[in-house]
């Protein structure tokens, strides 16, 4: 069944073609992979998913509803949640208190007028970040303040916070981008554990394409906006286009 | 896990949990005696009573402290407070503390928080003639009204951000300035100002009693001269509302709407990303500091029920004044602004009055009799303390305090002198275990940060 469902997905800016009729069909449970060059409107295709740019032209569905105009809060509270391609936090406070700012709005919603209740007195919401902490093995650093964490943690806690929203679909945008090769290692790790233990679906934009045969179960394939190929791995793999757009390149 | 990255100062002593770099305040519950004491100040309890300790000490420290002092400099108690000028502290510190929810958690700086103030002053003003001199019913209006008056506002400014914000919000305190002194001079008295303001008995006390008047009425004899005896009826009401507006302000940063206010101030684009309505947010926490401001201007009204109210309320200048108490008493913090407001206050009322004879003695045949006057120049007087504070303590006040509490403990703890001392060798380390995961890293924590996260 479909989760995600773009079509004719475009978004222009000024005369420069970001995303070009993007025709996306996500399945429950599978995990995609967006490919492409540099510039190739990867984030940008994300950003319009969730909201965070409006689309030019077509639409977003998402569950069987119609989410093209809604705000990134919204799409985020029907179950799609992001981790951004740069950590994005909040660096002076602690890893707890980031985690479980995304689990008071999987929890109570988007706005709640509890403003006078201590915020330690909220069982579920602790259980959430005791869970959340534990699945990206950061529960040790808890206490710590987020600006201080090494790179690789940060965007950990990155993923962290996005699985607290508790979503169905997961966006991660570039996830191992800026990381070493033990941190690459145990994010894939991570991710597989997400496929496996909870079930989620995954839509990965990644360059390194060792990572993609490991976890992805069809890759798409974009250059200059467009799709040029959509498979499994093999399949793109053998692809003349692509070849030619993207593997023939000096990324690999 | 043996390798410790030993090029950052902070990883001296127990800084040798994994990858991040610990600091200073991360030692758990237990620490030195200054720590112990700082959690302890964050309990609500602690915070209500200490408040209002501090709350009946104000008018003592401002008054009979300050007069002592000056006495001994001086021979003369011209840097003492005078009685109203507790009350009038109070106010201010109330609408700040509203204030800094907006600026010090939210970081929404508002240049219109005026309107709120003199709003309510007004309010409160024409309730008392019109509908009841009760100061409970003025001060409850004044507040009441501030919070639709907010909406309105806030509405109109919160979608824009930065100096756009901040512009709007001051176009619309400037916009009721202008009508409380042109078109609705009918309501307002225009710059002859809203006198002739009641206030009935609070409880069957007139506001100006106080507690010895009131003791002698009751008894026929005098309390002993202390200090307290001389607290006022309006005093002791504001200081039940200041202790209310603290109580609150403490509930609502320890709320998860505290949290997420602080969140919205660091990077309001993740929490639209965690599925909050960063709008409604920003909104309510304008409404709260608007009602705040309200109420403190509600009791301005009932403290200048004889002078009365006057545009100046309304005027951009008060609006700047929040910013300028919020910042120079250190903004985040309940205590910053009470703080702020205090010092604030004292300067334009007390260093104002303050004239200096120079050239006595000797000096004054050569160059005649000179008396420095600080009269008009107090803002220049408040603006030195201002720029010699926030320069040196971005924490303002409380900020500086802070910092010389803990020298003095750093003093005392490090000559090793004293229980204390024992206490924080033996407390600091029971967290001897180092993480043993934390992730797969060996790398210093300073590497690259955030702009790592490019692709190379
Ligand atoms: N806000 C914007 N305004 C104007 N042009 C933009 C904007 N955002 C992206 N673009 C342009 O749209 C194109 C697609 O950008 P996008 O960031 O989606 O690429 P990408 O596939 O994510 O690339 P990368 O691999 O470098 O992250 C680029 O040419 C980019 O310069
Ligand atoms: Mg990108």
């Amino acid at each position: 069944m479909t989760l995600l469902q773009t079509e004719g997905l475009t978004k222009r800016f000024g005369g420069l073609v970001a995303v070009d009729h993007v025709d996306l069909g996500i399945e429950r449970g599978e995990t995609r992979a967006i490919i492409g060059p540099n510039g190739a409107g990867k984030s940008t295709c994300i950003n319009l998913i969730t909201g965070l740019l409006e689309p030019t032209e077509g639409t977003v569905t998402f569950d069987s509803e119609d989410i093209t105009h809604l705000e990134p809060y919204e799409t985020v509270q029907r179950g799609m949640a992001k981790s951004f391609q740069t950590a994005s936090i909040f660096p002076s406070m602690t890893v707890e208190e980031n985690v479980k700012i995304a689990a008071f709005a999987a929890e109570h919603g988007s706005f709640q007028l509890n403003f006078l209740r201590d915020r330690e007195k909220f069982p579920a919401v602790n259980a959430v970040v005791d869970e959340m902490l534990g699945a990206v093995q950061l529960s040790d650093s808890r206490d710590l303040e987020v600006g201080s964490l090494p790179y690789g943690d940060k965007r950990r806690l990155e993923i962290a916070i996005a699985l607290a929203a508790e979503p169905e679909l997961l966006l991660m945008d570039e996830p191992t981008a800026g990381m070493s090769p033990e941190e690459t290692q145990s994010t894939v790790d991570l991710v597989e554990d997400l496929q496996e233990e909870l079930g989620l679906t995954i839509v990965l934009v990644e360059h390194d394409m060792e990572i993609i045969f490991r976890v992805a179960d069809r890759i798409t394939v974009l250059n200059r906006g467009s799709v040029i190929a959509e498979g499994s791995p093999d399949e793109v793999q053998g692809d003349p286009q692509v070849q030619e757009a993207y593997l023939g390149g000096v990324e690999l | 896990m043996s390798e410790a990255p030993t090029d950052t100062a902070a990883a001296e002593g127990p800084a040798r949990t994994d990858g991040g770099t610990v600091t200073a305040s991360d030692a758990g519950g237990s620490g030195t005696a200054l720590e112990r004491l700082v959690e302890l100040s964050k309990r609500e309890s602690v915070v209500v009573i200490g408040s209002a300790i501090a709350l009946l000490a104000l008018p003592v420290l401002l008054i009979d402290v300050l007069g002592f002092v000056s006495t001994l400099l001086f021979g003369s108690t011209k840097l003492a407070g005078y009685e109203g000028l507790s009350a009038l502290v109070l106010a201010f510190a109330i609408a700040v503390i509203g204030f800094d929810i907006l600026l010090g958690y939210t970081e929404l700086l508002s240049f219109g928080h005026a309107a709120f103030f003199g709003v309510a002053a007004y309010t409160a003003g024409i309730v008392s003639t019109q509908v009841s001199a009760n100061p409970l019913v003025m001060v409850f209006i004044g507040i009441v009204v501030t919070a639709p008056l907010a909406v309105v506002i806030g509405f109109l400014s919160i979608r824009r951000s930065g100096v756009y914000f901040a512009v709007l919000t001051l176009t619309f305190g400037q916009m009721l300035y202008f009508y409380a002194l042109g078109p609705g001079a009918w309501l307002t008295g225009g710059a002859n100002g809203l006198t002739d303001l009641q206030a009935d008995p609070l409880f069957g006390f007139a506001l100006s009693d106080t507690l010895q008047d009131i003791y002698f009425d009751m008894t026929g004899s005098l309390l002993l001269d202390v200090p307290f005896a001389r607290l006022s009826v309006e005093y002791l009401l504001l200081a039940a509302f200041t202790l209310a507006a603290i109580w609150l302000a403490y509930r609502i940063i320890n709320s998860p709407y505290g949290l997420i206010l602080s969140a919205i101030g660091e990077n309001e684009q993740r929490v639209d990303f965690v599925g909050l309505d960063v709008f409604r947010y920003k909104l309510m926490a304008f409404v709260i500091s608007a009602m705040f401001a309200g109420a403190g201007g509600a009791l301005f009204a009932v403290h200048e029920r004889i002078a009365g109210i006057y545009p100046g309320t309304l005027y951009w200048i008060t609006s700047g004044d929040f910013v300028i108490m919020a910042v120079l008493g250190g903004t985040g913090s309940i205590a910053g602004p009470f703080l702020g407001a205090l010092v604030f206050e004292y300067i334009s009322n007390v260093v104002s009055s303050l004239s200096f004879v120079l050239f006595t003695g000797p000096l004054k045949g050569i160059f005649g009799e000179f008396t420095l006057n600080f009269g008009s120049i107090w803002r220049l007087v408040l603006g030195g303390v201002f720029v010699l504070v926030v320069a040196k303590f971005p924490d303002g006040i409380r900020g500086a305090i802070s910092s010389a509490v803990e020298a003095a403990d750093g003093r005392l703890t490090g000559s090793g002198g004293g229980g204390s001392a024992a206490d924080s060798e033996v407390d600091v380390d029971p967290d001897p275990e180092p993480e043993t995961d934390g992730g797969a890293t060996e790398r210093p924590a300073s590497r690259d940060e955030e702009t790592g996260g490019e692709r190379r």
